[in-house]
């Protein structure tokens, strides 16, 4: 029972007059238009944010962080499943790297070719220069403008 | 090579007179790809005969008509690779490549004199290719006619800057 006769009613009156007022004003306001005409970058720009993280004391938040709980929840098997493996081998640039390795061994390869010849060539020169007694000294190395210059441009470029 | 004798140094051997065995080796090779080459392309004129025809079609059946090809294809085979860049593809393997007596680029004349008169080196039970060994010179037959010689053509020096560029700074010298 209320103190004074009749207040009851008139706090439920009160109540529900409230009530249809605030229904009809809320009805009334375009939210859109009132959000419109906030500059939203201009309030931002007022908040001092630097002062605002220097309040956030990280390693408390860090603590109340269960990082056990969260990894539980990860589902690791589907975010493999997202990832485009073929996209990333290719940004990887994977075939170019085998594709050096590949050039590097063929040519250590041909040098060892090469090497192997060169010294079979040198071995058969000797045998045949001390059978035809000449001294090799006296041979000639090679054509007069190649042995005259040896780093002969167009033969480096020639040398694989 | 003798055992325990000083390893022969072979760095600056570019433009000198190519010898013996890395000539040999890279004819070798030569012949064994312009055959292989020359197989390919028979077989794939077989195959292409036989798909528009539909009759069985074998070169080896044509017997002067596979000989006139190959001897065809071997001409082209080395002319054209002479001519083009002085080195046919076992000259480049084995880094050797053939230039003017004086050592100046051989041309498409050299190269086709030089491609006609190897089979003379051979004719001759071989003794063409003697020269190789016993003439100062290096030169075989078919280089006297053609006035040409082999020289090398690989750096050996590159090859050294090459190898220790692969190696890995962290491991020791």
């Amino acid at each position: 029972m209320s103190p004074v006769p009749g207040s009851g009613r008139m706090e439920q009156l009160a109540q529900v007059v409230a009530e249809r007022v605030v229904s009809l004003v809320m009805e009334a306001i375009d939210i859109d238009a009132l959000l419109d005409r906030i500059d939203v970058d201009a309030l931002i720009s007022r908040v001092d944010v630097d002062s605002v993280v220097s309040r956030v004391d990280v390693d408390k938040l860090i603590d109340r962080v269960d990082v056990e709980k969260i990894i539980q929840r990860v589902d690791v098997e589907k975010i493999v499943e997202r990832v485009d493996i073929d996209a990333l081998m290719e940004k990887t640039e994977l075939g170019s790297i085998i594709a050096r390795s590949t050039t590097g061994v063929a040519s250590e390869v041909l040098d060892v070719i090469r090497a192997q010849g060169v010294g079979l060539d040198d071995f058969c020169a000797r045998w045949v220069n001390r059978l035809l007694r000449r001294r090799p000294e006296e041979l000639p190395l090679g054509p007069p403008t190649l042995v005259a210059a040896p780093s002969h441009p167009e033969l480096t470029a020639g040398a694989a | 090579m003798v055992p325990g004798a000083p390893a022969e140094p072979i760095e600056g051997r570019q433009g000198h007179y190519a010898g013996a065995v890395s000539r040999l080796v890279a004819f070798a090779a030569d012949v064994g790809a312009s055959w292989g080459l020359f197989t390919l392309g028979a077989a794939a004129l077989a195959f292409s005969i036989q798909l528009v025809s539909g009759t069985k079609f074998s070169l080896a059946s044509y017997q002067v008509v596979s000989v006139v090809s190959l001897v065809v294809w071997e001409f082209l085979y080395f002319a054209y690779q002479w001519a083009l860049s002085g080195k046919t593809i076992g000259m480049a393997v084995l880094g050797i490549r053939v230039v003017r007596t004086d050592g100046s680029t051989i041309g498409p004349r050299q190269a086709v004199v030089r491609t006609l008169a190897l089979p003379l080196s051979f004719l001759l039970l071989g003794l063409g290719f003697l020269g190789i060994l016993t003439s100062r010179n290096r030169h075989a037959l078919h280089d006297r006619i053609a006035g040409t010689a082999v020289v090398y053509s690989w750096d050996a020096r590159a090859a050294r800057l090459r190898w220790l560029a692969r190696q890995d700074p962290a491991a020791p010298a």
